[in-house]
């Protein structure tokens, strides 16, 4: 009976760490969520999109405050001036020929944005998963060397871009370096794949990703931030619809 | 002996008066029939020939090599220089009249909806020469080259509750495979004679096309049209090597009747109507068949009394085949002439087909034409007593069996 106790006990010694610090699939990605919100962010960036005619590549400047609006204004020669701004709700187009804005809503929001992998849908996606999610932890994995949680998350809201989300989150530093994206049934959408990080005192940020839309064939989309500046100054207006039309 | 016979088959065909209009009457309506189906076939077969050598093809069409490979992807980047082409086809003695065109699918974005529509670029001016696009101007005037301006579809204008001097932004998938939008003033209203079009479609500035979609002075297709002594096949082995020499790349160049299929299977169909009407007299024959059958059981006693005075088999087989093909000639000859009056009425007034097109991507005009052709009513004419007189050998086959001692017992 004593040896049997002193079994239980050293059992207990040695996992009570371990079980005290284990995370749930809900913290997981809120760490996660926590990790890529910044209180504003600036970068120039490129996009460079591989389809069956060809590689072709556009540029932008992008600017961000917290998870929930940025703007992108695209530089190359072929859509400069063209820019999508992000608010809490909406997201708005603008060309520079066009006399009116145009508001993305319904059907719209699954056009590519400019031929790339990345629909305007995947920019309306709160960073606030949790609330819209629920989370099953599936396992650990190991992904280009990192340790990672495997997740299911299935959407509890039907305001969300995709009804499953499979993500690959770092145990140790919590960027998600990888994510499967699936219709309800299970068919496989969209896939992204980080392939470049950069430290800001000791948050990774992705500064190189892969996406790929598993709808269409032998396609992919490279996106590259450069210059890419964490919680600097922003124009309180820059955001703003007035703004958008300048 | 046969100036007899056909004394006599004429004789038996005014005895038999009402089985004589019923046998005639059924090869009328056949013969009326296939006079007034050819026609109409004739005439949406024009109809969609013209509809596509001015709307949609040309005579002769030059694209991108690998266009159509890639058309579902809607490829806007495969274009071909339009410099290169008109200089090509400047030069080019077969050649009567060209223009260049971009088709786009687009976006109308209206009201915060976004609504599907075709958009059309086009030099107005050349295309004056090419067509008269003036008068399918329902309303307002076509819009100037160089300017953000456009003439859309009546019935697209209509369902979209647009009117001229409205503004529209459109959107659509640029040669840079990008997107981009431009916001364009409806200065005029079209209503061409296909309904898809009216329906579907809207009209800009080439220029501004080229500017939209970020063409660089490419264009998507080039449509040209032949001098009268040309024949479209003919002609466009030569166009492609006179354009390929001087843009110096291989093109899509073929003649419009390799690019519409909706052509080819009208010409199909011509085909099929062919037999269709073979069936047609066939049963209008079954009509003969079955009098004649009753006219011999009826004169079963002639019969017997002609096979006793010495009558031969032949001789009856040929009686009644004369009276089936009197019957059938007379028939016929009233059944196209009813056809072609059909025909020539049906012509000036025309078949509205609005309804049953409407929604329909299909190259041919909502109201159709009949066009009578000499050569195929004369061939519907000849072949309707063709078949229904070769239809009466069958009975008559029968007549001329009969045995004297037989038919003495119907006495």
């Amino acid at each position: 009976m004593k040896n049997r106790l002193l079994i239980v006990m050293t059992i207990l010694t040695v996992l009570a760490p371990s079980l005290l610090s284990a995370l749930t699939g809900e913290e997981i990605v809120r760490k996660a969520d926590d990790m890529q919100i910044f209180e504003t962010s600036e970068a120039t960036g490129e996009m460079i999109i591989k389809d069956r005619f060809g590689t072709k590549v556009s540029t932008f400047n992008s600017w961000s405050r917290g998870s929930e609006e940025s703007l992108i204004e695209f530089t190359s020669r072929a859509e400069r001036g063209q820019k999508v701004l992000r608010t809490e709700d909406e997201l708005y187009l603008f060309y520079p020929d066009a006399e009116e804005l145009i508001r993305m809503q319904g059907s719209m929001l699954r056009q590519s944005m400019l031929g790339s992998d990345v629909s305007y849908e995947d920019m309306t996606g709160g960073k606030d998963r949790v609330s819209q999610y629920d989370v099953e932890l599936l396992g650990e994995e190991n992904v280009k060397g990192h340790d990672c949680y495997v997740l299911m998350m299935t959407a509890n809201v039907r305001t969300v871009p995709y009804p499953k989300e499979k993500v690959w989150i770092d145990k140790e530093t919590f960027l998600g370096w990888k994510a499967e994206y699936y219709t309800k049934s299970g068919r496989l959408l969209k896939e992204i794949e980080i392939l470049k990080v950069e430290d800001f005192d000791g948050r990774l940020v992705a500064t190189e990703t892969r996406i790929s839309d598993k709808m269409k064939t032998d396609t992919e989309t490279i996106m590259i931030l450069h210059d890419l500046k964490i919680d600097i100054p922003i124009d309180d207006n820059m955001f703003s619809l007035e703004e958008l039309s300048w | 002996m046969n100036t007899k016979l056909i004394k006599t088959a004429l004789r038996n065909i005014s005895r038999n008066k009402r089985r004589s209009i019923l046998s005639g009457t059924a090869i009328a309506v056949a013969a009326m029939s296939i006079v007034a189906l050819f026609s109409l076939i004739e005439g949406m077969t024009d109809d969609m020939a013209f509809n596509l050598k001015t709307y949609y093809t040309g005579e002769v069409r030059v694209k991108h090599i690998d266009y159509e490979t890639y058309e579902r992807y809607n490829p806007m980047h495969l274009t071909v220089d339009w410099e290169s082409v008109d200089r090509a086809l400047g030069d080019e003695k077969t050649v009567s009249t060209y223009v260049p065109r971009i088709t786009f699918p687009s976006n109308l974005y209206i009201g915060g909806s976004n609504f599907g529509a075709m958009g059309v670029g086009a030099d107005f001016e050349l295309e004056a020469d090419f067509q008269d696009l003036a008068s399918s101007l329902k309303a307002g005037r076509l819009p100037q080259n160089g300017t953000n301006e456009m003439m859309m579809g009546a019935i697209l204008a209509r369902d979209l509750k647009l009117k001229i001097g409205d503004r529209v932004t459109v959107m659509s998938t640029t040669a840079a495979r990008g997107t981009n939008a431009i916001t364009l003033e409806i200065v005029g209203l079209f209503a061409f004679p296909v309904g898809a079009l009216n329906s579907k479609y809207f009209w800009i500035p080439l220029d501004r096309a080229q500017y939209f979609l970020r063409m660089d002075g490419g264009v998507q297709e080039v449509l040209i049209k032949l001098k009268d002594d040309v024949t479209s096949r003919g002609a466009a082995p030569g166009i492609k090597a006179a354009v390929e020499n001087i843009a110096g790349t291989e093109m899509d160049i073929r003649p419009w009747e390799e690019l519409s299929t909706t052509y080819g299977m009208l010409k199909m169909a011509q085909m099929i109507y062919n037999f269709i009407a073979m069936f047609f007299f066939l049963l209008g024959s079954t009509v003969i068949i079955n009098t004649t059958m009753m006219v011999i059981f009826e004169r079963m006693r002639e019969i017997g009394t002609l096979g006793a005075l010495g009558m031969h088999g032949k001789e009856l087989i040929r009686l009644f085949f004369f009276e089936g093909t009197i019957i059938s000639m007379i028939g016929s000859a009233v059944g196209v002439a009813i056809g072609i009056g059909l025909t020539l009425w049906l012509g000036e007034i025309g078949i509205d087909y609005t309804d049953a097109l409407s929604g329909m991507d299909f190259e041919m005009s909502a109201i159709v034409f009949p066009k009578l052709s000499v050569a195929k009513t004369v061939f519907v004419y000849f072949y309707s007593v063709a078949i229904a007189s070769a239809a009466t050998f069958i009975p008559s086959r029968h007549a001329a069996k009969i045995e004297p001692v037989d038919a003495l017992r119907y006495v």
